[in-house]
C-alpha cells in the first residue's frame, strides 16, 4: 500500500437498493427517495443530516433536481443532476468526493432511479425506438433498421472478432461466470446457473450477441451517501474509501482513424484511475464491470490493462473472473444476471463487496477494487477505484 | 408511414439531409467535406471530427467502399421491424475514409468485403444506398 491509501479524501457510507425488476406501481422518484432513505438509515444519519444530493435521471426523465423537496431537504450545500449516461455514477461520486475534499460539503447523497419497464411489455419494447420516429439521418438510421443499442454494440463486438479473432464462446465465459456469481447473490434477477452450451443455444438477438450476451432491463433505484473518509469511520457502517477517479469521453470518430469496437475511454481512464490512488493493475482484487455485454466486460478487461490487446477473448475463457478465479469481477452477477441499474449495478456490489457483506459470495481480498461505468455507444468512461481497507 | 408488411420504415427527409436524399433519388451518393482539413466526412457529419470546423461541404463519392464491420439482425428491435429479420446491417468504409450505417445486402459478408452502392427507391419515403457485394 502506498501512502496515498492512507488518507484518501472521502468514503462511501451508505447504501440503499430498492426492490429491483418488475417493480410496477412506483416512480422512479418515488423509487430515488426511498433509495435516497434507506442509504442515509444504512449510514447512522437521518435524511435531514444530508447537505449534498446529485440526481441522476433514467430514461424516463426522472428523478430530476425536485428530489429535494421529496424528501424535505433543506439548505443543500450540493445540489445537481448528473447526466453522462452509464458513467454517471463514477461522475457523481468523484464530485461528491472533490467537493468534500475542498470542505463544500460533508454528506453527499448520489441517486439514480429508472422505471423503463412497463407491466406486459417487454425490454426491447422499453428501449427501442417507435416506428413513427425521427427525420433526416436519425429516420434514415429508423429506415436500415438500426435502433437498438443491441445492435450498435452487436456492430462493435463484430469488428473486434474480426480483427483479433475474438469468438461468442469466449463472451459466452463471461456469462456463464456471472450466472454462478448470480446463485449466491439474493438481489438478483436470474441465479439459475448456465452452462456455455445453454449461452450458445439461447437466441441470436443481433449477430454476433445472443440473448445471454445482453443485460436484463429493470424498474428501481440505488443511492450511496459520500461522506469524509475521517467522518465514515464513525458512522454505522464499514467504510468503503474512494481512492482514485478519472472520466474518459472519446468523442465517436466515424472514418478511418476510428478505433470503433477495439478500444475504448476505459483505456485512458482506468490508468489515470490507478494512479490517483496510487495502485497499479497489478494490485486489483476485485472488478465490478460494466456489462451491458458480455462484449463490454472484455474489452474494459484490455482497456485496464489486465491482459494485453486483442487477447481479452483468450483472457475472459481461462476462467479468472468465476468464482474460484483470480480475478473475482461482477460477483453479484452483474447487469446481465442480478439487475441492471446502469452504473450502479456494478457500483452496488463494489460497495457490498468492500465491506464484507456479500455473504456466500464473499471474496478474501478487497482491499483494491476498480469499478467501471459506460455509457452511450461507448462513448462515456468513469472509472472508480474503492477499498475495502478501512474496515 | 405505411403499415404493409415487408415495408422498411419510409424514411423522411429533414433540411439537413436532403442534398444526400435528393443524391440517392438521382443514384448518387455524397458525403461531407471540411473546408478547413479537407477531411472527408460521413454524410451526416456536422463538425469535422479532426479539426472541429464547421464549415463543411457536400462532394461526390464513388459509391464504392469495404465492410468493416456488420451484424445481421434476427429479433426484431421493436414491431416495426418484425417481418423484416433477419436483416443485416453494417459499416461501409467509403473509399474516401468516412463511415456510412447502411443496410448491406449480401449472404456472405466478412471482414473487407469490397461494396458496392445500390439504390432502392420506395414508393413512400426516401431513396437510400443499400450495399452489395462488388463484382
Amino acid at each position: 500500500m502506498s501512502d496515498q491509501l492512507e488518507q484518501p479524501p472521502a468514503a462511501i457510507a451508505g447504501l440503499g437498493l430498492t426492490d429491483v425488476g418488475k417493480v410496477y406501481d412506483r416512480s422512479a422518484t418515488d423509487l430515488a427517495a426511498e433509495a435516497v432513505r434507506l442509504a442515509a438509515n444504512d449510514a447512522g444519519l437521518a435524511v435531514s443530516d444530508l447537505d449534498g444530493l446529485l440526481v441522476s435521471p433514467g430514461t424516463q426523465g426522472a428523478p430530476k433536481l425536485s428530489l429535494q423537496k421529496v424528501l424535505g431537504l433543506r439548505d443543500l450545500r450540493l445540489l445537481a443532476e448528473i447526466n453522462a449516461l452509464g458513467a454517471s455514477p463514477g461522475v457523481m461520486i468523484a464530485h461528491a468526493a472533490a467537493t468534500i475534499a475542498m470542505g463544500g460539503a460533508s454528506a453527499v447523497a448520489c441517486v439514480f432511479a429508472d422505471t423503463p419497464l412497463k407491466p406486459k411489455g417487454s425490454g426491447r419494447d422499453a428501449f427501442g425506438t417507435p416506428r413513427s420516429g425521427p427525420r433526416g439521418f436519425a429516420g434514415y438510421h429508423a429506415g436500415i433498421g438500426l435502433v437498438s443499442p443491441n445492435l450498435f454494440y452487436a456492430l462493435a463486438a463484430r469488428r473486434h472478432f474480426a480483427t483479433y479473432g475474438t469468438t461468442s464462446e469466449q463472451l459466452g465465459a463471461i456469462a456463464v461466470a456471472q450466472r454462478a456469481w448470480a446463485a449466491d447473490n439474493p438481489a438478483a434477477q436470474f441465479r439459475e446457473p448456465i452452462s456455455l452450451a445453454q449461452h450458445q443455444e439461447s437466441p441470436l438477438i443481433a449477430d454476433p450477441l445472443h440473448l445471454y450476451d445482453i443485460c436484463l432491463v429493470s424498474n428501481g433505484a440505488a443511492a450511496v451517501i459520500v461522506t469524509s473518509a475521517e467522518r465514515a469511520r464513525d458512522l454505522a457502517q464499514p467504510p468503503v474509501d474512494i481512492l482514485g477517479w478519472a472520466q474518459a469521453h472519446p468523442g465517436r470518430v466515424q472514418h478511418d482513424d476510428s478505433d470503433f469496437g477495439l478500444r475504448t475511454g476505459a483505456a485512458d481512464a482506468g490508468p489515470r484511475a490507478l494512479r490517483m490512488a496510487g495502485v497499479r493493475v497489478e494490485d486489483v482484487d476485485l472488478l465490478q464491470l460494466y456489462d451491458c455485454y458480455t462484449y463490454t466486460v472484455m474489452v474494459t478487461l484490455e482497456d485496464y490493462g489486465f491482459c494485453p490487446k486483442g487477447e481479452g477473448g483468450k483472457f475472459v475463457a481461462e476462467g479468472h473472473l468465476a468464482p474460484g478465479g483470480d480475478l473475482p469481477c461482477n460477483t453479484g452477477g452483474g447487469q446481465l444476471s442480478a439487475f441492471y441499474l446502469t452504473g450502479f449495478t456494478p457500483l452496488v456490489e463494489a460497495v457490498v463487496q468492500g465491506r464484507g457483506q456479500a455473504g456466500a459470495r464473499q471474496v478474501d481480498q478487497r482491499d483494491v477494487i476498480m469499478v467501471s461505468g459506460n455509457g452511450g455507444i461507448l462513448e462515456h468512461h468513469a472509472t472508480l477505484i474503492l477499498s475495502g481497507a478501512g474496515r | 408511414m405505411t403499415e404493409t408488411p415487408d415495408a422498411w420504415p419510409a424514411i423522411q427527409r429533414d433540411t439537413k439531409s436532403a442534398p444526400f436524399f435528393d443524391a440517392a433519388a438521382r443514384d448518387e451518393l455524397v458525403i461531407k467535406r471540411c473546408t478547413g482539413c479537407g477531411q472527408a466526412l460521413p454524410p451526416e457529419a456536422l463538425v469535422c471530427t479532426t479539426c472541429a470546423g464547421t464549415a463543411l461541404d457536400w462532394i461526390p463519392a464513388e459509391g464504392s467502399g469495404t465492410l468493416l464491420t456488420w451484424t445481421t439482425v434476427h429479433r426484431a428491435p421493436n414491431r416495426a421491424y418484425t417481418d423484416l429479420v433477419p436483416y443485416t446491417v453494417g459499416i461501409v468504409e467509403l473509399s474516401e475514409g468516412p463511415w456510412l450505417y447502411a443496410r448491406v445486402d449480401t449472404a456472405r459478408p466478412s471482414p473487407d468485403l469490397p461494396l458496392r452502392a445500390e439504390f432502392v427507391h420506395p414508393g413512400d419515403g426516401e431513396s437510400y444506398p443499400v450495399f452489395t457485394a462488388a463484382e
